[in-house]
């Protein structure tokens, strides 16, 4: 392969630092502004190098993923471009970490209420990428919900806009849209508009521990779906005593004590009175929590359940339509063993297993509707065949929007299933 | 194009007789949506009652490269169910019904021809209803909402239809049938549904969908405050949002629009205001005083001269029916009026305000405004005489340079009815070549012989000049109209038991 002296030459960076399972890429480029990046995928195109564009290396494990030529590192694309904090919108690079973005927020009373592991590390773009949302996912969103407009570049390096940056918007089509959980495979999203939340007047954790037969009686919980409360999260103990923080040590959750095999959070964000209103209802079904956190320590408590999805351990995600803890009833009547994390506000669980016990533990939580979803760090060939119309129109898709195929993920983007 | 005896026999064997019309007077009923001026007479309607009727009716037009157009009530202002290039008009509106509701799981799958309110209230028995609440969703049906990703004034709470959607059905451009989402927050597949949604039937024809309900709010309190001048209610709109308070509605009228609301339905309204700003909090009740109490004070702060707190369902219902009146009112005075659906990002909705009326102004034309402040939606109405065709001229260039201006604050050029046959030769002036040319092959992906939907969204769809077929666009009050209220809409405003303007 001879690389024409040029863009790729003059922003290059270590290729061995974007390696994945110790096989680097041939090539890494660093642009400093969107200019620049069209300017490298138009010569990555030209030489028909194929591309994986890297955010915080926090969401995707390429293993198995096919050879890629080019890593293109987006991190110097950081700024925020617009924030109208009156108009609860902001635009901001791909670049821009998502602590970086909450501080920015916060300081105005305001959050962008998508969680991803590593926020120091993890960026806006690939969060977005992703699809990555948190326990609070019911509530408020995932980013299809909270993205008004994006620019993105094409793989033949051109720059391309849809949607904007008004919250209500029905002019023209929402590649923009599509662009969320679509993992760098279609085009490269250079910056988003996005919507955003005033914090909440208040907010308030009720930390408990439960053994499996509390966690599978749904009269206990029936109540809870309908009060729509901000997260209501069960962590297998094993997951929850062992956890690590966003530095990697060893911390378990607050109020994790091992005693009971299941830990779980209710969380509550609301006015004050309303919040009062619900804890007498939780102390009322589920008893006098062993730990209650407030403001502060509960947004940090949200970061910690997204750090329990850290890249560095095998996961299988499912998602469910039944929204709440009893949904885990068969789950919990197993012998213990496999840690878990549900957000049950939102249906979605994670089993801490490698993909080669995929095809049992999908068989056994197909009954209670779960059914698995994209894991972003799944081997690229672990990848299920989809429907072959659902592969043939996603192939055109992809020929639209890049023709050459230069997009290495986004093979699997047409390929898969989930 | 016309169709032969024998090609109608073909969809009478699909779709059984009832399920074709081919009469004159049905074409003519389905010739265009709410844009009633500019008529395209369909080859065919067809009535499908299913998914696979849809997916029959699509892969026999498929095969004889026949245009096919969907269409849910057609109370849409932008000509997105208007059969351009003729064909087959496809309607939903015998596929009408709720086809499960699961209410532990806070879900349903409907039909697409179910009648958004009619939705709220099939499942208000479970104490649940459907969030998104276009003003005409007395009528029109949820996969019209979908096509437009339609909202209401309480999208601000509760977001618009995108958010509402867990699942489709959808029928593509040869008659293949897909599942794209589900019944979970968070779908194995990629999100196409997300794509499709919004995509006014030129991607894909949507044939189920399945919806989250919400748990009723608990109470509702709504406000109504008064200002000297429409800036002030907007700062005041502002002010509430920056606090930290997302209220489920916030709507404003200004002058002109209260003076014709009051002096029709005599509901109290202050006529010397220069605007009045109606906001709506719902949720538990315990979290309701603090807000009225917060957002009193913040309005009160910049400058409202009057508060009113519904007391009671009827007051409540009557400061709606004024908002919703509007559109009637403007009906009672000016013979024409051309109705928008711009977008400014709300901090510049007073300044967008003053320009709208300026631009009026400068052409000798009134303009009224009534919309959701809450959202940045506006829908200004420029009055004009019908029967004066300078008077329209120059009221549809007000409107073009209105939409001009949505576009240089950082706006759009439709929130809620799609861009359709009306606005497509504005797209080239909200977005780059780049982007449309992005977006034409997007829709290729989906539609490559462009049979669904023909014409619509893009520019240069129309093939004819576009900017005076946009001249035949203005609802004027004329013949076969009653009231200002387009034809086609007669028969609902009428339904609804007075002559509210029900799609805005």
């Amino acid at each position: 392969m001879t690389i024409v002296p040029g863009i790729l030459t003059e922003r290059a960076v270590d290729p061995e630092r974007f390696a994945t399972d110790g096989v680097a890429p041939r090539l890494a480029s660093r642009p400093r502004d969107r200019g620049e990046l069209c300017e490298i995928v138009r010569a990555a195109a030209r030489d028909g190098l194929s591309i994986v564009p890297w955010g915080g290396h926090c969401g995707i494990e390429l293993r198995s993923m096919p050879q890629y030529d080019l890593a293109i590192d987006l991190s110097a694309l950081d700024r925020i471009v617009e924030y109208v904090p009156e108009d609860l919108t902001l635009t901001a690079e791909c670049g821009v970490t998502i602590a970086s973005l909450g501080a920015t927020l916060a300081a105005r009373g305001q959050e962008l209420p998508l969680e991803a592991s590593h926020a120091t590390r993890a960026t806006l773009g690939g969060v977005l990428a992703t699809n990555a949302s948190g326990a609070r996912r019911m509530r408020f969103g995932s980013p299809r919900d909270r993205i008004l407009g994006a620019r993105f570049v094409l793989g033949d390096g051109t720059l391309a806009r849809t949607g904007g940056k008004v919250v209500k918007n029905v002019a023209g089509y929402g590649i923009h849209r599509m662009l969320c959980g679509s993992r760098g495979g279609l085009a490269i999203v250079v910056d988003a508009s996005l919507k955003l939340l005033p914090a909440p007047a208040a907010r308030s954790a009720l930390i408990y521990e439960f053994d499996a037969a509390a966690i599978a009686d749904a009269s206990r919980w029936a109540d809870f779906a309908c009060e729509e409360p901000a997260a209501l999260t069960v962590v297998s103990s094993s997951i929850a005593c062992g956890a690590r923080d966003d530095a990697n040590q060893r911390a378990a959750l607050p109020g994790a004590t091992g005693q009971r095999p299941y830990w779980v959070v209710l969380g509550l964000e609301d006015e004050p009175e309303r919040i009062a209103e619900l804890r007498t209802l939780a102390v009322k079904r589920l008893g006098e929590p062993v730990l209650e956190l407030a403001g502060a320590d509960v947004v940090a408590l949200w970061q910690r359940l997204a750090d329990l999805e850290d890249s560095g351990t095998p996961r299988l995600t499912f998602s469910g339509s039944r929204l709440t803890p009893a949904a885990l009833a068969s789950w919990v009547a197993r012998p213990a063993g496999t840690g878990c994390v549900f957000h049950a506000a939102c249906g979605r669980l994670h089993v801490f297993e490698t993909t080669d016990h995929a095809p049992q533990i999908e068989q056994f939580l197909a009954p209670e509707g779960f059914v698995r979803i994209a894991s972003l760090r799944a081997r690229g060939d672990d990848a299920q065949p989809g429907s072959t119309a659902t592969t043939a129109l996603r192939q055109r898709i992809r020929a639209a929007l890049d023709p050459a195929g230069i997009f290495a993920l986004g093979e699997h983007w047409v390929r898969s299933s989930g | 194009m016309s169709l032969t005896v024998s090609d109608l026999e073909e969809l009478r064997a699909l779709l059984g007789d009832d399920g074709v019309l081919a009469s004159k007077a049905a074409l003519f009923t389905y010739d265009a949506d709410a844009l009633v001026l500019d008529r395209h007479l369909p080859d065919v309607v067809v009535l499908p009652r299913s998914s696979d009727e849809v997916a029959a009716v699509v892969r026999w037009a498929y095969a004889r490269k026949i245009p096919v157009t969907p269409r849910g009530a057609g109370t849409g202002l932008a000509g997105g169910a208007t059969p351009e290039f003729g064909g087959i008009v496809l309607s939903v509106n015998r596929m009408d019904r709720l086809l499960r509701v699961d209410p532990d799981r806070l879900l349903a799958w409907v039909q697409p021809g179910l009648v958004n309110l009619a939705l709220s209230h099939q499942v208000a028995a479970h104490g649940l209803y459907y969030a998104p609440d276009p003003a005409s969703q007395q009528v029109s049906t949820v996969g019209g909402n979908v096509s437009t990703n339609a909202g209401g004034p309480h999208c601000l709470k509760y977001g618009v239809t995108l958010n509402h959607v867990l699942g489709i059905t959808a029928v593509l451009h040869d008659g293949t049938v897909l599942t794209l989402g589900g019944e979970a927050l968070d779908a194995p597949d990629f999100d196409l549904a997300a794509a499709i949604i919004g995509s006014e039937g030129t991607l894909a024809i949507v044939t189920e969908i399945c919806v989250r309900l919400l748990p009723k709010p608990e109470a509702v309190k709504t406000m109504l405050f008064d200002f000297v001048t429409v800036e002030a209610a907007c700062r005041s709109v502002s002010a509430v949002i920056a606090d930290g308070i997302v209220p489920a509605a916030m709507e404003i009228m200004d002058q002109h629009t209260v003076e014709l609301v009051e002096a029709w339905l005599h509901i109290g309204l202050a006529v010397d205001a220069g605007a009045v700003l109606l906001i709506e909090v719902d949720g538990p009740s315990i979290s309701l005083a603090s807000q009225v109490e917060r957002i009193t004070a913040l309005a009160l702060a910049h400058g409202a001269r009057s508060t009113r707190v519904a007391k009671d369902e009827a007051e409540r219902a009557a400061i709606w029916r004024g908002r919703k009146s509007a559109f009637g009112a403007y009906g009672r005075t000016a013979s024409g009026f051309y109705i928008m659906d711009g977008v400014v990002p709300r901090t510049r909705l007073a300044e967008a305000l003053e320009t709208i009326y300026r631009l009026a102004r400068e052409r000798g034309l009134e303009a009224g405004n009534v919309f959701h402040a809450g959202d940045g939606n506006l829908h200004p109405h420029v009055l004009f005489d019908a029967n004066d065709p300078a008077a329209q001229a120059r009221a549809l260039d007000a409107s073009h340079e209105i939409l001009r201006m949505c576009i240089a604050f950082g706006g759009t050029i439709s929130g809620e009815h799609g861009v359709g046959i009306e606005k497509r030769s504005m797209m080239s002036e909200l977005f780059a070549a780049e982007d449309l040319a992005t977006m034409a092959a997007f829709r290729r992906a989906f539609n490559p012989d462009e049979l669904l939907n023909p014409g619509k969204i893009l520019p240069g769809g129309g093939g004819c000049g576009e900017g005076s077929a946009a001249h035949a666009h203005l609802h004027a009050q004329g013949d076969g109209l009653r009231g200002g209220v387009p034809a086609q809409l007669g028969g609902m405003a009428a339904g609804s038991g007075d002559a509210e303007g029900p799609w805005i």
